[in-house]
């Protein structure tokens, strides 16, 4: 009894180690990626960099989940109660950014002033300045001002 | 009681009523479908801001927003860096916290308190790290309402880009803080012999479980928001 | 090992009956964790607030039916509210969204799955009491909570909250859209998000229970059907609450911090723009109706599985396709998750996801039609039995099919379009969701009355409450369709001054009129309820309606713990009715060596 615990103390120690490297190095590699994005223009190229962030994001739940919070290890029948109405988020997600994409196409194509205000270049600001100005405020004073900057571009 | 005897014989009948399906006490049952709750409110806070964000025509660059770090000079260019390590602190507190029940699991006193104790400093290691980050956007100009952070194409932002930042950063701040105060009083359970004198440290799972869904959702929020 | 004793000791609670409390009046009555005692303290909490949302709908009707009359004791009541005997525009809509918000939430979620759920699931899976009763105690209190906030808010200065009990923004957000938007839509949020909670508590009590605390021998398919539908109800409402909650959260913050999560710069009348930026009020349609929808079956899957156990009982039948209801239950709860952008289709929904929406909605039929064709089959050829209780199950069914039917018309979104807020909407969704999970209700108060108080209810009282409520139902609902279909739309304080509704002015009175009628019935019912909680003929036996399910095998008024012995052991489902030749085959009774198998 006592040798069978203690072998599988080993065991649950082993497998602590081994999650929690899986685990910092995933976040390694999404921070890698982070970096390397910060420099990337290209919007395909940013996209697909941004497709392989959240398919490590729930590579890191799936760590969590499963061995920290110790749901491999029981019973099928837990797993299948937890897992099962988790796949409602699928629609979930999928309906409601589909919809706020449309929305905003909707609102570029038949609302020209929600247009308009897309290409309003914003003043550059004097970051780490105390009580910066808030900027959605100031819509109309910006848009008058014939000063605007055009660092913005990249 | 149920006869031990014919239940192992029966092994593969859990649903038959008289035990559990799951082989878990009911407790854990509601933890996990709280947790699943919860999932769904988180859910509903980083939809709704993905539905926002995909709305709008512009939105903020992460990294020129949160590229700052305590005690280093002003405008110093160092992004992602501060929060990799809000996110290790989270991490390995977690690590800790599997110690910790398992720990527990070993009837090992000692042990479980070690490692409660580690569990509740990085939880609020990490507290302490939100809370800076706050303040100093909160110098810069942003919170609920106020966005001093311009376009990636350096376009005019709205607001919504901090109001969805200070409200579901600080959703999971107060679940962080609600965390800790969990993990304190079973910390303090545990050193007044609570659960040894049940037999069992069934609680430091439950404690467990929320704490490591705490963890759960800062993987998602910080992917959210710091680098999408 | 140790965690198996700490599994067995909290498994069972098998020493709740056996010693003996001492209850003071507040510990049986007021703080009671029995969960009988709650299930009874949540129908009458429901019945207080049915009654209040009720005269709510009778005042508006009156102003509906009667637009230009002046009744002077109206003002004797309500106040400023009626100057002159005329109820006011802002009282109008305050009303309105304050029987819509108290009839969807704190009757028929609260009031009947709080009642039913709490009653029966620990009876009939065998069970001394919820997994937590503790919890289960908070959840009723977190309840009557929310309810003194709610009924608080009737009170303050500017009168609750008028905006529809969907609560859209910007007549939530911006406190200054209309009287009931200041305290009155604070006051709102907060007995909300109490509410939340209770039923988070409740669900997860529930869930648990279910799942760990059957008796020996229940296996899932043992269950009643009742204890399935709770269980789908109990996960709904977990899964789906929560999505409110968030949706209210950052309604606070766009009311009271300046976010512009759900306003956008619109112009305001008198105000000019706002000077918010890039919110989307689509966005708290779309987490409200992710609520919402399965609100609906939140609402409505009690009813369905107390009516499967009440007609079964009642006809002395099995229930038809027991499978097949218990996969279609399933079918329900999962679809009623994914269709609720059906409430949105003239938002300027995207048409392509519109039509996914309407593809979705449509589904719902098939579940609900073998649903339908099972009861029907069900009572065919039965050996019926027309107790109160089985009027209202079999009332139930046909109101569900009258409604329903129309929620194929409204389900198709270029239909939708002409039909959106007008009375056909309102006409659909109280014959299918309000009428008949009402019915549900009152099927089950009649059908366990006698196992909650030990007595049986007055049937004369019973019939005559069955008939009028039936006919009254058909009749206020049925002619609003036409007003519907012509255009009538819904939440307007006034149509006598337009030319095209005036043709409706006898109409609406003669709605207005059997809606007096159809209230007064119901006080017959409360009446009835009170008298017969101390007056009304005993039970004498254990198990009056000869039924199979558990609750029937504890004494007549059993005490905290259900059973005084042992908790009976399970040997067959429920629906063992003229099996046989044999008249009924209570669960608790071993299969017979020549006993055939279902």
């Amino acid at each position: 009894m006592s040798q069978d615990t203690h072998a599988e103390h080993h065991d649950v120690i082993a497998e602590i180690k081994k999650v929690t490297i899986i685990l910092s190095v995933l976040t390694i590699v999404e921070l890698i990626l982070g970096f390397w994005m910060i420099g990337i223009t290209s919007e395909g190229l940013r996209l697909a960099i941004k497709g392989v962030i959240v398919i490590l994001m729930m590579a890191k739940a799936f760590y969590i989940v499963a061995y920290f919070m110790h749901l491999k290890h029981e019973l099928k029948n837990l797993i299948m109660t937890i897992v099962v109405p988790l796949a409602l988020f699928i629609w979930f997600i999928i309906a409601f950014l589909a919809d706020g994409n449309s929305f905003k196409n909707l609102r570029n194509n038949y609302d020209p002033y929600f247009k308009e205000q897309a290409t309003i270049k914003a003043e550059k600001k004097e970051h780490g300045a105390h009580g910066a100005t808030p900027s959605s405020h100031e819509k109309g004073a910006s848009n008058e001002g014939e000063h605007k900057t055009k660092e913005g571009h990249k | 009681m149920s006869n031990v005897t014919t239940a192992s014989t029966k092994e593969a009948k859990w649903w038959n009523g008289g035990k559990s399906p799951f082989d878990v006490e009911y407790g854990k049952v509601m933890m996990w479908y709280f947790l699943m709750s919860d999932a769904f409110t988180f859910g509903a806070f980083l939809i709704s801001y993905g539905t926002v964000r995909f709305s709008t025509n512009g939105w903020p660059d992460p990294n020129l927003v949160f590229k700052s770090f305590p005690f280093a000079p002003e405008g110093v260019n160092a992004p992602l860096v501060f929060v990799s390590i809000m996110t290790f602190i989270l991490i390995v507190s977690s690590v800790t916290m599997v110690l910790a029940v398992h720990a527990g699991k070993m009837m090992d006193k000692k042990g479980v308190v070690k490692y409660m104790i580690w569990t509740i400093i990085g939880g609020i290691a990490f507290l302490s790290c939100q809370a800076w980050e706050w303040n100093h956007l909160h110098h810069e100009g942003a919170w609920w309402g106020r966005n001093p952070f311009m376009n990636a194409d350096g376009t005019a932002s709205t607001s919504n880009f901090t109001n969805f930042f200070f409200t579901i950063t600080g959703f999971h701040g107060f679940h962080v803080f609600s965390g800790v105060v969990i993990n304190i009083v079973m910390l303090i359970m545990t050193l007044m012999d609570k659960f040894e004198q049940r037999g069992h440290y069934l609680m430091i799972e439950k404690a467990g479980l929320y704490w490591h869904f705490v963890d759960l959702v800062w993987v998602f929020v910080f992917t959210c928001f710091y680098l999408l | 090992m140790s965690h198996e004793a700490a599994l067995h000791t909290s498994l069972g609670h098998d020493d709740h009956g056996h010693h003996e409390h001492h209850d003071t009046f507040l510990t049986k009555y007021v703080f009671s964790q029995d969960h009988k005692m709650i299930a009874k303290q949540f129908l009458i909490t429901g019945m207080v607030w049915a009654v209040l949302g009720g005269l709510m709908s009778v005042l508006f009707r009156l102003q509906l039916g009667y637009p230009d009359a002046s009744f002077p004791w109206l003002e004797s009541i309500l106040g400023k509210w009626a100057k002159g005997g005329q109820i006011t525009p802002e009282a109008y809509y305050a009303l309105v969204t304050t029987h819509g918000t108290v009839l969807v939430f704190f009757v028929l979620t609260a009031g009947l799955s709080g009642t039913f759920a709490n009653f029966l699931i620990p009876l009939q899976i065998g069970a001394r009491d919820m997994a937590s009763p503790f919890m289960n105690m908070l959840s009723y209190w977190f309840f009557f909570a929310a309810s003194i906030v709610m009924l608080s808010s009737m009170f303050v200065e500017t009168g609750p909250f008028s905006g529809g009990w969907t609560a859209y923004p910007p007549l939530s957000a911006l406190g200054d859209a209309s009287p009931g938007s200041k305290t009155g839509m604070d006051l709102w949020i907060i007995a909300m998000a109490l509410f939340v909670v209770s039923s988070l508590l409740g669900g997860l009590n529930y869930i648990a229970t279910i799942l760990n605390m059957r008796t020996k021998g229940m296996t899932m398919t043992r269950l009643p059907l009742t204890i399935w539908a709770l269980f789908f109800t109990a996960i709904l409402g977990v899964l789906s609450f929560p999505v409110l909650l968030s949706g209210l959260i950052l309604l606070i913050f766009d009311r009271n911090f300046g976010t512009s999560f759900y306003l956008s710069d619109i112009f305001v009348n008198g105000v000019g723009a706002l000077s918010n930026e890039g919110g989307s009020a689509i966005l708290y349609q779309h987490l409200f109706w992710f609520l919402g929808h399965p609100e609906v079956y939140i609402i409505l899957l009690p009813a369905m599985g107390m009516v499967s156990e009440i007609l079964s009982v009642n006809s002395r039948k099995p229930i038809f396709g027991y499978m097949a209801m218990l996969g279609s239950l399933f079918a329900i709860a999962a679809l009623a998750f994914l269709v609720w952008a059906h409430h949105m289709f003239v938002t300027g929904l995207n048409p392509f996801l519109g039509s996914v929406f309407v593809l979705l909605t449509l589904l719902i039929a098939v579940p609900s039609a073998i649903k339908v064709f099972n009861w029907l089959t069900t009572l065919w050829r039965g050996n019926i039995r027309f107790t109160p209780g089985m009027l209202f199950a079999i009332g139930f069914v046909s109101l569900f099919i009258s409604g329903g039917l129309t929620g194929i018309w409204l389900g198709n979104a270029a239909l939708d379009i002409h039909l959106h807020d007008t009375y056909f909407v309102i006409a659909h969704f109280h014959i299918v969701m309000g009428v008949a999970s009402m019915f549900g209700m009152f099927a089950g108060v009649y059908h366990w009355f006698p196992k909650m108080y030990g007595r049986y209810l007055n049937n004369s009282l019973g019939y005559i409450h069955f008939w009028v409520t039936m006919a009254g139902a058909y009749l206020i609902f049925w002619p609003m369709h036409y007003e519907g279909l012509a255009g009538m739309p819904r939440r307007y304080f006034d149509f006598s001054i337009w030319e095209s509704f005036k043709q409706f002015a006898e109409l609406n009175r003669f709605i207005s009129t059997v809606s007096m009628i159809v209230f007064a019935v119901q006080i017959l019912f409360l009446i009835n309820f009170f008298y017969s909680i101390f007056k009304g003929r005993k039970v004498t036996t254990k198990n009056p309606w000869e039924s199979n399910t558990l609750e029937w095998t504890t004494p007549i008024n059993p005490g905290h713990g259900n059973w005084p012995d042992e908790i009976p052991e399970v040997h067959r489902w429920p629906y063992d009715y003229g099996k046989d030749g044999v008249d009924f085959i209570p669960q608790d009774v071993p299969v017979g060596e020549n006993e055939s198998s279902h």
